[in-house]
């Protein structure tokens, strides 16, 4: 039997608040093994462009971190991996099942892309939200990490061109899934967020009007590595010069099930617009909005300068969108301020979509159940005192598993989690 | 000389390249001598462009690396550690910021903002022509830490860190812990009470073997530097001995012979208080004290208690630690008088006030003597402000009002409350308490910004009025009983720490830390940290995140034994010095002293205290300082390559 390895920390999920966690207590000692599921670390921060409220490029802060992360030597990470059958045996004592997913590519792949180049199928990117295809043999995207291609199987033709052409010979299709057992001492669940699908209100009409987008496409337009050169309208691939943002798209709203406020989308919508701005001088931008949420450090600032560059803002919530033959959208709102509905033309909507808990954590714990608040999220035990215990002991919650946060707090918060796992680790009070 | 260096300019995306023509300024690069290599690239700093030069410096024998992108605060030790990796010496590395310093400070006129970049790159590369291998300097540091402030963050952060193994010493300026806190009732989201959440904190404390407490006291003065701080505490007397076991008959009895009576500051002036004080049962340490202020040392109390002694001096204890964490916490905004009637219309309080009127009131709330039924919230006072000062969002006050007014309809039942609002912003799973009191029955209203809500007297009664948005810009007059001015946070006073440790200050005069998603809980000050409210307006959850986030950073820094710092320190040139004393004169760091050999006088750098801020270079008469990593050679040639 292979004696199964050992670590003192595992943490599931490495978005910014896993890559924070992870750092804060390798740069301790300790040992940390970080399990991420999707391709690359880097969570949904990677695809952001710049951030509110400081507008620094969000890849500016990220890369750094994913690349500290890669190559820190306390830590070893596993992309495209799961862990399950978590098992608590004492108190420091943890075993789980490690799940590592075939890439059908070697570690000897040098992200040369060349296989992409002759792949003959094409699907919906995934990670530019479906603007554009990509290949079934792809590097996820141009700053991933690890920046290695991976073979989509469901949708391969197992043609074997990429096989050919590789250079360095890494396309591997005997890869099958690995697992082994891993034994650690503490666990941090970073496993953040999931977006709001906008296909649950039916009367905004995502999916059936090509000019309405949520805001992470509208986010990859504007984002360095954007799949167009500019911003465009996905019906005629027309500049839009007339944009309106509808917030609280599946938040603050029980029809939906989720009646609490996302705490970022206002702030992402004042941000986007602004760089609309800079984008696309000569458009109107529109928000619709309840109330605007700028309550963190220099946030009502940055909303006071949207304002000042001409950005309007409308006190009402959208209620149905309409297109027009052109494409163009008649969004119906009840505009608060004058106490009547009204109808308004736009050539482009963007739906602010809320946060949701990505409840994976559910699911992966053997014999214990790690306790869901109100909302799914992970319920914390002592909320005022150790924001990050949940209900077992030695297992601590970071970023948005814990509930809707912007980037600082989220940092934050995975710097709460990774001085309790260490003041766990170290054995408390003395 | 380095005669190998390679170049790298990034496009940062497009925050540069959408301004500066990357092309160009790489193209010029690659024509000035012994540059071997000049590149572009998307993003310098992701992971696949440091692993490309570290190639280039291998394969091409690089012995000098320029990289032209943002500002060295940023990505410095990235590319530091990129020259390392591929075995440079990190001093070898030139960061030449074209960010800031080009696209962003021109993007109206783009090609000079090429042209600065260039210029910019030329002068970079003569820098790095110059450059020296040097190596960073390791200081011993010891591992423990002082915590200002005992508040919920500072407790907080001290039971994490004597958890990891630091030890802590936990200042309390005044004489009981807990800060804000310990004066709230019932808290959000779990309904514990402030003091609750104190008492199970300091216990912990108390049970620490590696925590050491001083309340009433101060940082005197403060001398080293990260690893190594040593600071000077004033410890004010108490004048109860540490050993006395209260005896709350006694105790009252005390009290009530105190002549002495003055505005209770713990309920907010709503009652009086004796110049001998505990203001609660449970509040911790469990000694009274006194004010000193308001005593007139008649001796009363004495009579009744030998444990009390007016005699006690003052202390001062020296400690030594690696770091220092700030923990100061916020005040209240106090309202000025006359705005929305503070202190000019009887019944209007603010939520602080209201919230301690509230656990003063077991059966129906009274305000002066009046029966309240009628309750008025004006939010945003102190934040938001369109003319005044405080331009920012406090962030928990609309939550902690409609927290406090579903309370007050809780316990009084019959009470109405009207909220004069500026939009609500319980952002998050507060939005579920918004709904709550909503369905209480809660009248909400909403200003807007060019026309804020009034507060006046007409005909006896106290009037709210508003230009209500959310009615369609109707006028609307609400008589109250009771106007509650819902004030914002602003920084605890603390102008002397300020002037020991010199932490800055941003806009908002909170704490500013260097980067908000980078080093949030970092300031310019190596070893001092900072972290809860005296950094921006947080609620308790929010500052025990940034508390505990510090408690690890702080671990990290000094846990270790050693930590290294830059090399770039004064370097004096004993043959050229004559000792004229200007150089000490001048630094703040008091790191220059005389010493005598063979009769000959010259000035000598403590290596430790030297922060290599350039003080001294300028004013020595015989240019006998140099700076290393700024040494003349290395400024004249980058000047000369900026004016070529």
């Amino acid at each position: 039997m292979v004696e199964s390895k050992e670590y003192d920390v595992l943490v599931i999920g490495g978005g910014i608040a896993g890559e924070e966690a992870a750092l804060n207590l390798a740069n301790i000692g300790y040992k940390v093994i970080l399990v991420e599921k999707d391709l690359s670390i880097g969570g949904k921060m990677i695809h952001l462009s710049k951030v509110f409220p400081t507008l620094d490029c969000g890849a500016c802060i990220t890369t750094p971190k994913v690349s500290e992360t890669a190559r820190h030597p306390n830590i070893e990470i596993f992309t495209f991996s799961e862990v399950q059958d978590i098992e608590k045996h004492a108190e420091n004592d943890f075993s789980a099942t490690l799940i590592e997913n075939p890439r059908y590519v070697t570690d000897d792949c040098t992200g040369c892309q060349i296989c992409e180049e002759k792949c003959p199928v094409v699907v919906e990117d995934q990670y530019q939200w479906n603007l554009v295809g990509r290949k079934a043999v792809y590097v996820p995207f141009s700053i991933a990490n690890p920046r290695i291609a991976v073979i989509d199987i469901e949708n391969c033709s197992l043609c074997g061109l990429c096989e050919k052409v590789c250079p360095a010979n890494a396309i591997d299709f005997s890869q099958v899934e690995k697992k082994s057992t891993i034994k650690i001492r503490s666990i941090i669940i970073a496993t953040g967020f999931e977006l709001f699908d906008p296909l649950l209100i039916p009367r905004y009409g995502y999916g059936k009007f090509k000019n309405v987008v949520t805001s992470m496409q509208m986010e990859r337009q504007l984002v360095p590595t954007r799949p167009f050169n500019n911003v465009l309208r996905p019906m005629d691939g027309k500049m839009p010069d007339n944009i309106a943002y509808v917030l609280c798209a599946g938040s603050r709203d029980e029809t939906v099930g989720n009646p609490i406020c996302s705490q970022v989308c206002c702030m992402y919508s004042v941000k986007q617009a602004q760089l609309l701005m800079g984008a696309l001088p000569m458009a109107d931008v529109t928000i619709y909005y309840i109330n605007i949420r700028a309550f963190g450090k220099g946030f009502c600032e940055f909303f006071q300068q949207a304002k000042g560059m001409g950005i309007e803002f409308i006190k009402g919530k959208a209620g149905l969108i309409k297109e027009k033959e052109n494409g163009n959208l008649i969004i119906l709102y009840e505009d608060i301020q004058q106490g009547n509905v009204k109808e308004a033309e736009h050539d482009l909507v963007v739906l602010s979509v809320g946060m949701l808990p990505n409840t994976d954590f559910t699911e992966i714990f053997k014999n214990s159940r790690v306790e869901q608040d109100l909302y799914n999220y992970v319920n914390k035990v002592d909320e005022l005192c150790c924001p990050a215990k949940t209900n077992i002991d030695g297992v601590f919650v970071a970023g948005t598993s814990t509930g809707p946060l912007d980037i600082p707090d989220s940092i934050l918060s995975a710097g709460a989690a990774s001085a309790e796992a260490a003041g766990y680790l170290n054995g408390g009070v003395k | 000389m380095r005669n190998r260096i390679g170049v790298y300019i990034c496009y940062c995306g497009s925050n540069i390249s959408d301004y500066v023509d990357c092309e160009k300024v790489k193209d010029i690069a690659a024509e000035t001598t012994d540059v071997i290599l000049s590149k572009t690239t998307m993003f310098a700093c992701s992971d696949s462009a440091q692993n490309e030069m570290i190639e280039d410096i291998k394969n091409q024998k690089l012995d000098a690396i320029v990289v032209a992108s943002c500002s060295p605060k940023l990505h410095l030790n990235t590319f530091r550690n990129v020259a390392q990796r591929a075995g440079l010496n990190q001093y070898n590395y030139v960061q030449v910021n074209i960010r800031e310093q080009c696209s962003w400070a021109h993007s109206n006129t783009p090609p000079q903002a090429t042209e600065k970049a260039i210029k910019l790159v030329k002068a970079g590369i003569a820098r790095a022509k110059q450059s020296q291998e040097l190596t960073p300097m390791a200081i011993p540091s010891t591992n423990s830490v002082l915590v200002v402030g005992a508040g919920v963050a500072g407790m907080r952060a001290a039971i994490e860190l004597a958890k990891m193994g630091t030890e802590v010493f936990i200042i309390e300026r005044e004489y009981f812990v807990g800060g804000r806190a310990a004066q709230w009732n019932e808290l959000f989201t779990t309904n514990e009470t402030g003091r609750e959440v104190v008492s199970r904190l300091y216990n912990t404390i108390m049970e620490a073997n590696n925590i050491t407490l001083f309340t009433g006291a101060d940082i005197d003065s403060k001398t080293g530097s990260v690893g190594n701080f040593d600071v000077k505490l004033r410890i004010r007397p108490r004048h109860v001995k540490p050993d006395c076991k209260l005896d709350w008959g006694k105790f009252k009895k005390a009290v009530e012979v105190c002549p002495v009576e003055f505005d209770d500051p713990f309920n907010f002036g709503l009652t009086k208080q004796k110049a001998i004080y505990k203001n609660f049962p449970s509040e911790f340490p469990e000694i009274p004290t006194i004010d000193v202020e308001h005593c007139t040392k008649c001796g009363k109390c004495v009579d009744i208690c030998d444990k009390i002694d007016l005699d006690q001096k003052e202390e001062m204890l020296n400690i030594n630690v690696g770091a220092v964490l700030l923990t100061t916490g916020s005040s209240p905004y106090e309202p000025k008088t006359g705005e929305f009637g503070y202190k000019e219309i009887e019944n209007v309080v603010t939520l602080q006030q209201l919230k301690r009127l509230i656990e003063l009131n077991e059966y129906d709330l009274i305000f002066k003597g009046k029966k309240i039924k009628n309750i008025a919230y004006v939010y945003c006072v102190g934040s938001r402000q369109v003319d005044g000062e405080n331009k920012y969002c406090s962030r928990y006050c609309c939550t902690s009002a409609i927290h406090t007014a579903i309370m007050v309809k809780e316990k009084y039942k019959t009470i109405n409350n009207f909220h004069f609002t500026r939009g609500i912003r319980t952002y998050g799973k507060q939005e579920a308490l918004y709904h709550k009191a909503s369905k209480q029955g809660d009248i909400f209203l909403q200003s807007f910004e060019d026309s804020p809500t009034e507060v006046y007297k007409e005909n006896g009664h106290t009037v709210v009025k508003i230009k209500d948005i959310l009615t369609a810009d109707k006028e609307l007059e609400v008589n109250t009983d009771l106007v509650v001015l819902v004030t914002g946070m602003i920084p605890r006073k603390n102008d002397s720490i300020n002037n020991i440790l010199k932490v800055p200050i941003g806009r908002d005069k909170f704490y500013n830390e260097i980067h908000p998603k980078l080093r949030p809980v970092e300031t310019v000050i190596d070893g001092v940290l900072i972290a809860g409210a005296c950094q921006a307006p947080l609620n308790i959850t929010e500052s025990v995140k940034s508390s505990l986030s510090a408690a690890v950073k702080v671990n990290s820094l000094i846990s270790k034994g050693k930590i290294e710092l830059e090399p770039t320190l004064a370097q004096i040139d004993k043959l050229l010095c004559n000792w004229c004393d200007k150089c000490a004169d001048v630094c703040p760091y008091s790191a220059i002293v005389k010493e005598v050999k063979n009769g000959k006088m010259f000035a000598v750098v403590h290596e430790a205290n030297c922060k290599g801020c350039g003080m001294c270079l300028p004013v020595c008469p015989s240019n006998a300082i140099q700076l290393i990593g700024y040494t003349d050679i290395e400024i004249e040639s980058m000047i000369e390559a900026l004016i070529d």
